[in-house]
């Protein structure tokens, strides 16, 4: 786990600099099915494959974005801040 | 000039390697193998194989034949008893018949006794034994370097590459596992006696530098490439054939070494295996330096070596020739395991004889040897069985032993490499390899290319545990009255990076101390340093709105000077912090100078000036996790707050005890009485002159302040606390008090009495979660746990009889086990053990009977819920 990885303030960057912050997931409203919170809390997909992510920068500007990347290879193909 | 050898002198010469050295004062034998310690000597000396693994100033499997000698060092030498030259454990040999691959997993299924033989094989077996605890520490260094192109390995090869890629302009570092022969170019940075034991995501080279400076034992240096050149060359195999491992029996490459490398002359008389017809190159070479060439032979000539203890022969069908150095011409094999770990794929080259790479990935590229392998006129490839023909050197496996594994099943070269070990000793299949996959073709009737090649993974070579754990840096926090504890006699306790005091000396016997500390609180007033509580200023219109989606609680009702207790949880109802949350007052200026710290500028910021501030303080241990937390859930919201940790910025100390406002009283105008200050109320106020944020909560159970301020300020604000308690009877107290003195009062730590599935309906704090709000983290899942029956809670004890468990003892019901102790201290207040603990919904009612495991016996304890101490907090209020 040594790839490279584009933060959005900082630049290209060691992994090792960044917390992983699991898969980005969308968030059920209250009153949806408990099916859809089950899966929210519970399940994760860990896609073979492009996966959008959540990444923290805490050995530099502290900020938390987002990645696109493909987690059978490490290629981070695009990173930015969730609008 | 000379190094110890097992206690004796051995002289050294200048460009001497630890094996050079040996070789030239006679020692012949350099190592015991594995499994049936027959004598071993040196065969490639280039660093490969595992031949002169020897203990240098007692670090074990050094590589003897590339370590440069210096006067001085203390070598000794691995597995064997008593000597190398007389090694009893050799007759393992004659009970090779019971001892055949995987024998182990084949005679010990019951594993007593595998238990008890396990010890005597780890033994006999082995490579070397780990330095004493007691043993000096070495130094070990880590280093990080950014290079436009890394070129691996200083050949031709190699330092063309350099060349040309420095006149471009490139920041080149030049990595090579040999000392330094050759006079510098300035044009790179060349790293000596350094090997990369690994190619790693994103470019990431793995270094390991020998003795980069005399003060350090080794580096380990992370080179970050744009580009990779490969150039590690090419690198000779032994051959196969019976007692191939004699000492005596070399590569030619190793024999050109100990030539050129150190005018050694390897022997008087040699038969030479080789496919090359004719006079070889290496002929040549011996003859030079006065050695007979007795005869060369071709590989399929060869029978076998004879010899015991040294080569004295050679068997051959063409006759026995008898010498005392037998050199082979073996397969030369492109050191591509670093290609190979960058993703090249590794094709058969019939041709070559040899598995060449193919398929680069980009930004890496392969020069020299190591991409057109060297054609030599392939040998002959596999040897027939045989239990004295060596194919792995560092595990002893032979070519019987291969057969026998394919024939038992294991014909998948992945198998045939767990099961026979071959390929995994300290040599990483540079001697083996292809040997082992060539009998695994011919035995399953399969072509080389369809049987493959193992999987090459860092580290290769191996790279020792303190190289990886670098330098030992322990971060230390100290709060900013450390020296202050320290000269009251603080002992310390750490807590993540922090030192806090557990307790301060002030008796005969930790337990009088503590007491002490304990009673002063009770009775009179105490003060505790709690700097390390995690603070948390949030600023900004929608702070409010934040609080209450990621806190159970509600905190936009907040009122300004109040303070309330605040539980995190996770979207499935798990605790994951508590703390408290405060709104400052509006100072009469009107600002709210928010945090406390803010007035230290000379006048107060105006932006601080709006109601929307609160400041939040964390545990101990989760202000990283908290902080991070909150801002996740403002990721992309969009939403007006701003987060500032305080944490260092601040110092904070806990006054408590019924004396606590006559102490504080003397040092603040702010007015402390109970109409004033309240109960759970915060201000904002000078104390002793310095501007602090005073909160009036009681995690002790006692009338007191937690006063924050600035940490420049630390202390001064502590020394006049302790001068104005003194007619009070002031006392520090550490960390072990406050454990006590809380469990009276039932107050729960999160991550001590509570765990990974703590929701605060077991921990019997349903009062935090405020279901009446329309959302907040962990809202839908509190919902179902409120409902549902829990399983287990946590519950209060009394101990029956005098004694105390220990944290985390069972419990007992009817002699199952119904739970586990989190926190238990004896308490002077009931006057006896008490203690917080899960126990399951059966045994949670009031007055229920359990037993606890104190010293291996149950002991009975009494349920409670009752709180120990003040349950309805009138000394709070006071």
């Amino acid at each position: 786990m040594s790839f490279l990885l584009a933060c959005p303030e900082c630049g290209e960057r060691s992994a090792y600099e960044f917390r992983f912050g699991g898969e980005v997931k969308s968030r059920p409203q209250q009153g949806d099915s408990e099916e859809a919170w089950f899966q929210y809390i519970y399940t994760k997909t860990n896609e073979a494959g492009e996966q959008e992510e959540w990444w923290f920068h805490r050995n530099g500007c502290r900020k938390w974005f987002q990645a696109l990347r493909d987690t059978r290879t490490n290629t981070v193909i695009a990173t930015w801040y969730p609008e | 000039m000379d190094i110890r050898f097992n206690g004796k002198a051995i002289p050294i010469q200048e460009g001497d390697t630890v094996a050079s050295a040996l070789y030239r004062a006679g020692q012949r034998i350099f190592t015991r193998s594995f499994k049936y310690h027959r004598p071993r000597g040196l065969l490639c000396c280039s660093g490969h194989c595992p031949n002169c693994l020897m203990n240098v100033d007692g670090i074990p499997n050094v590589r003897t034949c590339i370590t440069p000698a210096r006067a001085g060092m203390a070598v000794k030498h691995q597995n064997a008893r008593p000597s190398l030259d007389f090694d009893y454990l050799a007759i393992a040999q004659q009970f090779d018949w019971m001892m055949p691959v995987g024998w182990y997993y084949k005679n010990f299924t019951n594993p007593r006794m595998w238990h008890l033989a396990e010890a005597q094989i780890r033994k006999v077996a082995g490579l070397g034994d780990p330095p004493p605890p007691d043993a000096p520490e070495a130094v070990y260094e880590h280093a990080h370097m950014q290079a436009g192109v890394a070129v691996i390995g200083a050949g031709p090869a190699g330092l063309n590459a350099a060349r040309e890629a420095a006149s471009q302009g490139e920041r080149v570092v030049v990595v090579d596992d040999q000392p330094r022969t050759t006079p510098g170019d300035s044009s790179y940075t060349l790293l000596s006696r350094s090997y990369c034991f690994g190619l790693y995501e994103g470019n990431l080279l793995g270094v390991l530098q020998s003795e980069p400076h005399s003060g350090a034992r080794e580096r380990l240096v992370h080179i970050r490439a744009k580009r990779i050149v490969v150039a590690t060359g090419a690198y000779e195999a032994p051959l196969t054939f019976k007692n191939n491992d004699l000492p005596g029996i070399m590569l030619s490459t190793a024999v050109w070494r100990l030539i050129h490398r150190h005018g050694i002359q390897p022997g008087t008389s040699a038969v030479i295996i080789s496919n090359e017809t004719g006079d070889s190159a290496i002929a040549a070479e011996l003859r030079n330096v006065g050695i007979a060439v007795v005869a060369t032979v071709p590989p399929s000539d060869v029978l076998e070596a004879t010899g015991s203890k040294h080569v004295t022969g050679l068997r051959t069908r063409r006759g026995a020739f008898a010498c005392d150095l037998v050199v082979m011409c073996g397969h030369r094999i492109p050191d591509a395991g670093l290609l190979s770990q960058a993703g090249a794929k590794l094709e058969w080259s019939a041709e070559a004889g040899a598995f060449v790479p193919t398929e680069l990935p980009p930004n890496i590229t392969a020069v020299g040897d190591v991409a057109h392998a060297l054609v030599r006129a392939a040998s002959t490839l596999v040897s027939m069985p045989n239990k004295r023909t060596f194919v792995c050197f560092c595990n002893d496996v032979t070519s019987q032993d291969i057969c026998d594994s394919v024939a038992e099943g294991f014909d998948h070269i992945e198998l045939l490499k767990r099961y026979t070990t071959t390929t995994m000793g300290p040599c990483q299949g540079r001697m083996c390899q292809l040997q082992a996959i060539g009998i695994c073709a011919r035995e399953t009737g399969r072509a080389i290319q369809e049987t493959g090649v193992t999987t090459s993974r860092p580290p290769n070579p191996g790279v020792t545990l303190g190289a990886l754990g670098g330098a030992r840096h322990h971060p230390i926090r100290r709060t900013p009255m450390h020296y202050q504890h320290e000269e009251l006699g603080a002992v310390w306790m750490d807590m993540g990076d922090w030192k806090r005091p557990r307790y301060y000396k002030s008796a005969q016997t930790e337990r009088e101390s503590i007491l002490r500390e304990y009673h002063a609180v009770r009775q009179a007033v105490g003060v505790i340093d709690v700097s390390t509580l995690g603070k948390l200023s949030l600023k900004g219109r929608d702070s409010g709105k934040l609080l209450d989606k990621v806190y159970t609680n509600r905190f936009s009702d907040l009122k300004p000077g109040r303070v309330r207790y605040a539980v995190l949880c996770d979207e499935a109802g798990i605790i994951l912090d508590d703390g408290t949350i405060s709104r400052p007052l509006a100072d009469a200026r009107g600002y709210n100078t928010g945090d406390p710290g803010g007035t230290r500028s000379v006048a107060p910021s105006v932006s601080a000036g709006t109601i929307d501030d609160f400041f939040i303080t964390t545990t101990t241990g989760n202000l990283d996790f908290v902080e991070q937390w909150l801002e996740w859930w403002l990721a992309g919201a969009g939403w007006d707050v701003q987060i500032n940790n305080l944490t260092s910025a601040l110092a904070a100390v806990n006054l408590a005890g019924p004396k606590a406002r006559e102490v504080l009283s003397a040092l603040t105008s702010c007015g402390l009485s109970n109409a004033e200050f309240p109960y759970m109320a915060c201000r904002n106020a000078e104390v002793a002159g310095v501007p602090a944020l005073l909160m009036r909560i009681g995690f002790v159970g006692e009338t007191g302040w937690e006063i924050h301020y600035p940490a420049e300020s630390g202390e001064h604000l502590w020394s006049a606390l302790m001068d104005a308690g003194r007619p009070f009877g002031i006392c520090p107290f550490g960390v072990e008090a406050q454990r006590l003195l809380r469990l009276e009062k039932r107050h729960v730590i999160v991550g001590v009495d509570t765990d990974a599935l703590t929701s605060p309906y077991e921990a019997g704090m349903a009062w935090v979660v405020k279901h009446d709000k329309a959302d907040f983290i962990g809202k839908f899942a509190l919902g179902k746990l409120e409902s549902a029956q829990a399983q287990q809670s946590l519950v209060g004890f009394t101990m029956n009889a005098n004694q105390i468990p220990e944290d985390g003892a069972a419990i007992l019901v009817n002699g199952a086990l119904a739970g586990r102790v989190t926190s238990a201290r004896y308490s002077p207040a009931v006057e006896k053990a008490i203690g917080l603990a899960w126990v399951t919904a059966g045994a949670a009612a009031e007055g229920a009977q359990i037993e606890i495991r104190v010293a291996g016996a149950p002991v009975r304890a009494t349920v409670t819920q009752r709180v120990f101490y003040d349950p309805d907090g009138a000394r709070l209020r006071m």
